[in-house]
C-alpha cells in the first residue's frame, strides 16, 4: 500500500487533515479487511472475498472525463422530478435541490470535522479515502418536498478499485426528508464502501432506502448510523439484490422517549451471490419502539445472512421491540444463516423475535395451480407476494414506485 | 363430462378409495355424501391433481384421460375445486390473484386477457351478487378471513372462472344459515345445461338449498348406494349406519 | 410464622459439610497427578494412555473466553483433582460397609441409599467427590441385562464397551474443559442397555461435592443398544463454601438404531451467597449421538444452582429419522450467571429437533440462551422448532438470547420464536386477591411459565423441581 500523502498530494486539504487521514489509514492497515474470526463477520468473510475477487485492490481514484448527460440517460429514472446528488466514481458531480426552498437547506462539502476514533476497520478506510464528504442540514420545521436521490454511478473503466463515500444528514427539530440511495455500478470487481449518518432531532422524520440499480459483479459495504431523538421516526428499507457481495450494517440509537426505528429488508439472490443485513437497535430510553422484518429468497448456490440484535438498556422500560426474519430456499446448495439476538436489562418490556426458513409451501403451489397457473407462475406469484409484504413497508409512495420498477415486482 | 371407472387410491399403503364408479353428465348436479374418513376429500384431491396418492382405474374428463393433465391444465379446461380449507396466502392481493387466475385460464382457452378495468367491472358485480364485501377484495388472499368469508371467496372465484365442472368439498361446513344461502344462490345461479357440479358433503343441510339430480353414498372408499334427492332425506333420518 | 418458614427456605438447605477423612491426589495438574488418578482407580494401560493424550492436547489449547459469564482466572495448579473418602478406598461390597457418615449425608440430602427406604423404582449411583460410593438395585438391573455401575468399575469389567464408546461423542480434541475432563476424570456413571430392553426402572446419579479446593470431573457414558429405552436422572448439590469450586463433567450418550435415551438433570449446586461470594463453576459438556436410524435423545434440565453455569447439552442427529429434544429451565437469582442452550446438528434425513428454553432472571443475575440449529445439505426434510422465553424480575438483571440458525437444505424447515416478558402486576394482584402471598404468587406464575419443561421430568422429580423453582426465586420480589 502506498503512502497516503502521495495520494492526496494534488488535493487542497490541510496539513492537519492529511495527518488525520494518514492515521486512519494506519489503523486500517493494522486491522486489515474484516475476516471470519470476528463474530460480526463470521458468516461472510470480506477479507476472503476481496483477496479472491480483487487481489490488486486500488485505493486511488483519479477524476476522469465523463459524459454526464449520457450517464443520466442510462439511469431508468427521470431524476429531474426529484432532488438529487450525482456522484460519479465517488466524486460529487452535481447537487440539485431545485424543488426546494434553499434557505432551509445547508450543504457543506468536506467540513472540517473531528471524527472520534473508531475501531471498525472499514470506517477507518472510509475516513482515510472518502472523496467529497457531504453534510446536508435540513432546518427546523422544513419538510423536504421531493425525495432526495443519491445516485452513485461507477463507470466502466474503473476496475479493481475501492470507492469510499461518506455523507451526513442532520434533521433539525420537526424536519422531514426521504432519501433513496441508488448504486449503478457499470464496472466490475470494485469495492464500494459507503458510510452514512443521520441525526434526527426532536420530532423529525427520516425515510431512508437503498437499492442497487443493475446486476453487477462488485462488492458493497454500507454502514448506516442513525441517532434518533425524542418523538422522531426512522424508517429504513434495504433491497439487497444485485451485486455479488453486499453487507448492510445499520445501527440505530433510540436516545429519547417515543422515538422509533423501522428496518425492513429484502435479500433476493441467485447464482452464488452472498448478502448480509446486520442490524443493531439500542433502546436507550423509555417508551421506544423498534420493528424489523427481513425476507430472503435464495436460488442457485446463493447465501444470505441476517444478524439482528435488539439491546434494551435497564433505563429503557416499556420498550417494544420486534424482529422477524424469514428465508425461502428454492433449491439445494443455498444457505441461510440467522442470528436474531436479544439482550435485555429491563423487565417491563415487550420483545420478541421469530425466524423461519424453508421451501415454498407445496399446498399453496397446488392451490394456485388448481386456479390455472403453471408451476413457475405459481412460484413467482408466491414469491412476489412474500416480498410484497416488505415493499409495502415503504411509506413514501414515490420511492416505492421507483423501487418496484427497478426490481420488477 | 366426468366418468370415473373403478378408481382405487392408496396413500402411504393405506387404501382409501376401493373401486369407485361415478358418471356425471353435462348439466347434472351430483351430491356425494359420506361419513368422516370415507374418502370424500381424497376424491376431490385426486380429481384436481394433488400429488401423493397412488391410483389405479380410469377417470375421463370430457372424454380425455384426466391423469394426463397437469393441475393447472385441469383448471384451464374448466375443472374447479372449492377447497374445504382454503389456504391463506400472505402478501398476495385477493383481486390481483383472481385476475391472474382468470387471465391464465382465458389465455389457455384462446380468449383475450382482460385489463384491470374490464376485470374490475366483472369482479365488482359478482362480489355484489354474492354479498361479498368489497373491502375483502383488497385484502391479502384469505389472510385473516373468517371461515365464512373464506368459503364465500371460493364461490366468488368459482363464479368468476365459470368452470364446467365444479367440485365443492364440504363447502357448507362451518357456515351459518345466511352464508349457506349466499353460497347456494351462487351455485344455483351458475347452473345451466352445460355446467355440472359434484357437491361433497357430510350433511343433508346444503341439499335443502341446492337440489341435486343424484345423491350417492360413499362408505369405505366405495359408492354403496345411489338415488335421487330422497336418498339424502333418508340418510338424514337413518344415519350412515342405516344404509346398506 | 410464615416469614420464619420462608427465611428457612431461603437458605441453601444442602449447604452442610460432612466431616470425613479424605485421600487426595497431590495438588495441581501434571502427568504425575494423572498417573496417580489412574493408579488409584487401578486402570488398564490403554486408559492411562488415553488420559495422557488428552493432557498433551490440553497443553496446546486455551480456555475459551467467548461465553458471556466472565470469571476470575482459575489456577489449575491450586486444585485437587482427586479426593475420595478414605473408607471407600476399596469400594464397599454392601451398604453396611459404607462409612455411616456418607450414608447419613445422602439421607440428609433426601437420597436414601438403603434399599428398604428406596425411592420408588429408582436405581441410584451415588458419587461423593471423586468416587462412586454406592449403586443400588444392581441385582434387579442385572436380571434385565442392564449394566449400571460407576465408570471406574466399567473400565475394569466392561473394557470392550468403554473403549469402543468413550470419546466417540466428545473426543479428546474437543474444547478446553472437555479435554481437561478427559485427562483427569475421576468417576461417574456407566449405563449399557442391551438390544430390545426397556430399562425396568429410572436410573439416577447423585453428585455431591464435599471436599474443599477440589474440582469434580466426572464422566458419564450411556449406551442404548438397538431398540432399547432408558431414562436417566442426575442431581447435584455441594456444601456452602466461600471459595469457587470447579465442576467440569462430560456426559456422552449414544443411541443406536431405534433406541431412546431420556436424560434429565436437576442441578442445584451451591450458587454462592446473596453477594455472589462462593459457589460452583459448573462447566459441563453434554452431548448425545443419535447414531442409528429412528433413534431419539431427549435432554431435560432444571438449572437452579451454581455461581456460573455454562453448558449446552447437544444432539448430533446422524441417523435418518432421528429425533433430538432439549427442554430447559434456567433460573438465576442474586449474582448467578447462566449461559446455556443446545446444539442440534441435523445430518440425517427426516431428522427432527425441538428446543424449549425458559430463562428466568432475578436480582443481579444474567441469563443467556445460546443455541445452534444446523441443517446439513443432505438432511432432507429436517425440521426444527425452537421456542425461547425469558422472564425478568427487576431491572438489575439481564436476559440474552443468541440463537444461531443455519439452513443448508431447501427441503427443511426451521422455525424459531422468542419472547421476553415480566410478571404483570395484574397477575400478581389477582393471585394475591385469591389469598396467595407474593412469593407464592410468583412461584405459581413462574411454574406456569415453565410448565412445558416441568412436564418432561420423571414424575418423582417433577414435584421436587417445582418446589425448587419457587425456592430459587425467594426474595426476588419486593
Amino acid at each position: 500500500m502506498s503512502n497516503i500523502k502521495k495520494i492526496f498530494i494534488d488535493k487542497k486539504i490541510s496539513k492537519s487533515e492529511l495527518e488525520n487521514k494518514n492515521n486512519y489509514f494506519e489503523i486500517f492497515k493494522k486491522k486489515g479487511f474484516p475476516n471470519k474470526k470476528l463474530e460480526d463477520w463470521k458468516f461472510l468473510d470480506l477479507n476472503y472475498e476481496i483477496n479472491n475477487q480483487i487481489p490488486n485492490l486500488n485505493f486511488v481514484i483519479k477524476k476522469s472525463k465523463i459524459n454526464k448527460n449520457q450517464i443520466l440517460e442510462n439511469i431508468p429514472i427521470n431524476i429531474k422530478e426529484f432532488n438529487y446528488v450525482l456522484n460519479i466514481n465517488g466524486f460529487v458531480e452535481e447537487i440539485n435541490f431545485s424543488h426546494e426552498d434553499k434557505s432551509f437547506i445547508n450543504i457543506e462539502t468536506n467540513p472540517d470535522k473531528k471524527n472520534k476514533i473508531i475501531s471498525n476497520a472499514l470506517e477507518n478506510l472510509n475516513l482515510a479515502f472518502n472523496l467529497d464528504y457531504l453534510c446536508i442540514n435540513i432546518k427546523q420545521d422544513y419538510k423536504v418536498k421531493k425525495p432526495l436521490l443519491i445516485l452513485n454511478v461507477i463507470i466502466e473503466n474503473i476496475k479493481s478499485s475501492n470507492i469510499n463515500k461518506k455523507f451526513d444528514i442532520f434533521l433539525e427539530k420537526n424536519a422531514e426528508i426521504s432519501v433513496l440511495n441508488l448504486v449503478q455500478n457499470n464496472s466490475k470487481n470494485n469495492f464500494f464502501n459507503l458510510h452514512q449518518r443521520f441525526i434526527l432531532n426532536q420530532s423529525s422524520i427520516l425515510k431512508n432506502y437503498f437499492v442497487d440499480i443493475n446486476k453487477n459483479q462488485n462488492l458493497n459495504y454500507i454502514k448506516t448510523d442513525i441517532e434518533i431523538e425524542k418523538n422522531s421516526i426512522s424508517e429504513n428499507v434495504v433491497i439487497s439484490k444485485n451485486s455479488d457481495y453486499c453487507k448492510n450494517e445499520i445501527v440505530c440509537n433510540l436516545l429519547d422517549q417515543f422515538s422509533s426505528a423501522f428496518i425492513n429488508g429484502i435479500i433476493d439472490l441467485d447464482n452464488s451471490q452472498k448478502h448480509e443485513i446486520r442490524t443493531r437497535i439500542n433502546h436507550l430510553a423509555e417508551n421506544t419502539k423498534s420493528y424489523q422484518l427481513i425476507k430472503c429468497v435464495l436460488n442457485n448456490q446463493s447465501k444470505a445472512v441476517y444478524q439482528g440484535k435488539i439491546y434494551v438498556d435497564s433505563k429503557a422500560q416499556k420498550t417494544d421491540g420486534y424482529q422477524s426474519s424469514k428465508a425461502i430456499l428454492l433449491n439445494e446448495n443455498t444457505e441461510f444463516n440467522g442470528k436474531p439476538e436479544l439482550e435485555i436489562y429491563a423487565d417491563d418490556v415487550k420483545c420478541s423475535h421469530g425466524s423461519s426458513s424453508g421451501n415454498l409451501d407445496e399446498n399453496k403451489i397446488f392451490y394456485l395451480m388448481t386456479r390455472g397457473l403453471n408451476k413457475n407462475e405459481a412460484k413467482k406469484l408466491l414469491i412476489d407476494g412474500y416480498l410484497m409484504e416488505v415493499i409495502d413497508k415503504i411509506t413514501d409512495e414515490r420511492i416505492k414506485a421507483i423501487i418496484k420498477e427497478i426490481i420488477k415486482i | 363430462m366426468l366418468e370415473i371407472r373403478n378408481l382405487k387410491a392408496t396413500v402411504e399403503k393405506k387404501s382409501i378409495l376401493n373401486g369407485l364408479n361415478l358418471h356425471i353428465k353435462p348439466g347434472e348436479v351430483h351430491a356425494l355424501m359420506g361419513p368422516n374418513g370415507s374418502g370424500k376429500s381424497t376424491l376431490s384431491n385426486i380429481l384436481s391433481g394433488k400429488k401423493g396418492y397412488e391410483t389405479s382405474g380410469d377417470v375421463f374428463y370430457e372424454n380425455k384421460n384426466l391423469f394426463d393433465l397437469e393441475i393447472e391444465e385441469r383448471a384451464h379446461k374448466g375443472l374447479f375445486l372449492a377447497f374445504q380449507y382454503p389456504l391463506e396466502i400472505p402478501g398476495v392481493n385477493n383481486n390481483n390473484f383472481l385476475k391472474t387466475s382468470l387471465n391464465a385460464i382465458r389465455k389457455a382457452r384462446g380468449e383475450k386477457e382482460l385489463d384491470a378495468i374490464e376485470f374490475l367491472k366483472i369482479i365488482k358485480q359478482k362480489a355484489k351478487d354474492l354479498k361479498f364485501e368489497e373491502k375483502n377484495l383488497n385484502r391479502q388472499l384469505n389472510v385473516g378471513f373468517s371461515g365464512g368469508e373464506k368459503k364465500k371467496n371460493e364461490i366468488l372465484q368459482m363464479s368468476i372462472l365459470q368452470p364446467k365442472l365444479s367440485i365443492l368439498d364440504e363447502t357448507d361446513s362451518g357456515l351459518d344459515i345466511d352464508a349457506l344461502k349466499i353460497v347456494s344462490d351462487g351455485v344455483n345461479s351458475l347452473r345451466d345445461e352445460s355446467k355440472s357440479f359434484l357437491i361433497i358433503t357430510h350433511y343433508q343441510r346444503l341439499l335443502n338449498y341446492i337440489k341435486p339430480d343424484f345423491v350417492h353414498v360413499l362408505k369405505n372408499g366405495r359408492i354403496i348406494k345411489s338415488g335421487n334427492s330422497d336418498l339424502a332425506v333418508e340418510l338424514e333420518n337413518k344415519g350412515y349406519e342405516g344404509i346398506n | 410464622m410464615r416469614e420464619k418458614e420462608i427465611d428457612k427456605l431461603k437458605e441453601y438447605k444442602y449447604g452442610f459439610t460432612t466431616d470425613i477423612e479424605n485421600v487426595k491426589s497431590p495438588k495441581g495438574l501434571s502427568v504425575d497427578t494423572i498417573k496417580y488418578i489412574s493408579k488409584a482407580k487401578n486402570e488398564p494401560e490403554w486408559m492411562l494412555e488415553w488420559r495422557l493424550k488428552a493432557y498433551e492436547r490440553l497443553k496446546q489449547i486455551k480456555e475459551p473466553n467467548w461465553q458471556k459469564p466472565k470469571y476470575p482466572k482459575i489456577n489449575y495448579q491450586d486444585l485437587y483433582y482427586y479426593s475420595a473418602p478414605k473408607s471407600s478406598q476399596s469400594k464397599p461390597k454392601n451398604l453396611e460397609d459404607l462409612d455411616p457418615k456418607i450414608l447419613d449425608t445422602y439421607k440428609k440430602l433426601g437420597i436414601p441409599l438403603d434399599e428398604q427406604k428406596r425411592l420408588n423404582g429408582i436405581a441410584v449411583d451415588a458419587v461423593f467427590d471423586s468416587v462412586s460410593v454406592a449403586t443400588t438395585f444392581k441385582d434387579k438391573l442385572n436380571e434385565a441385562g442392564v449394566i449400571f455401575c460407576s465408570i471406574s468399575e466399567a473400565i475394569q469389567k466392561h473394557p470392550e464397551l468403554v473403549r469402543k464408546y468413550i470419546g466417540s461423542v466428545i473426543p479428546i480434541t474437543d474444547h478446553y474443559f472437555a479435554t481437561l475432563n478427559s485427562a483427569v476424570f475421576t468417576d461417574g456413571s456407566f449405563v449399557y442397555v442391551p438390544e430390545g430392553v426397556k430399562c425396568p426402572m429410572e436410573l439416577s446419579t447423585y453428585f455431591r461435592i464435599n471436599a474443599s479446593q477440589t474440582g469434580q470431573f466426572e464422566r458419564t457414558l450411556i449406551i442404548a443398544d438397538k431398540n432399547s429405552y432408558v431414562s436417566y436422572l442426575e442431581g447435584c448439590t455441594a456444601p456452602m463454601r466461600d471459595e469457587n469450586q470447579l465442576h467440569a463433567a462430560n456426559v456422552e450418550l449414544v443411541a443406536l438404531e431405534g433406541a431412546e435415551i431420556k436424560y434429565s438433570t436437576v442441578q442445584n449446586w451451591y450458587p454462592g451467597d446473596e453477594n455472589g461470594k462462593g459457589g460452583i463453576y459448573n462447566f459441563v459438556t453434554k452431548r448425545g449421538l443419535c447414531k442409528g436410524d429412528h433413534s431419539k435423545i431427549s435432554w431435560t434440565q432444571v438449572e437452579t444452582g451454581s455461581a456460573i453455569t455454562w453448558k449446552y447439552p447437544s444432539c448430533i442427529l446422524k441417523g435418518d429419522n432421528s429425533v433430538g429434544e432439549f427442554y430447559s429451565i434456567a433460573i438465576t437469582n442474586n449474582h448467578q450467571k447462566a449461559d446455556t442452550g443446545t446444539k442440534m446438528i441435523h445430518i440425517g434425513k427426516n431428522t427432527k429437533s425441538k428446543i424449549i428454553s425458559k430463562g428466568i432472571s432475578a436480582g443481579f443475575a444474567d441469563n443467556t440462551y445460546r443455541g445452534l440449529v444446523d441443517i446439513f445439505p443432505k438432511a432432507k426434510n429436517a425440521q426444527n422448532f425452537t421456542q425461547c422465553d425469558s422472564l425478568l424480575m427487576g431491572n438489575k438483571c439481564g436476559a440474552h438470547t443468541i440463537p444461531y440458525i443455519k439452513n443448508r437444505n431447501s427441503d427443511s424447515n426451521i422455525a424459531h420464536e422468542a419472547t421476553t416478558s415480566k410478571i404483570s402486576e395484574d397477575q400478581l394482584f389477582y393471585c394475591q386477591q385469591r389469598g396467595l402471598n407474593s412469593e407464592e404468587a410468583v412461584s405459581l406464575i413462574v411454574n406456569g411459565f415453565c410448565k412445558e419443561v416441568l412436564q418432561q421430568l420423571p414424575m418423582e422429580f417433577a414435584v421436587e423441581a417445582q418446589k425448587l423453582v419457587g425456592i430459587s426465586l425467594e426474595g426476588s420480589v419486593g
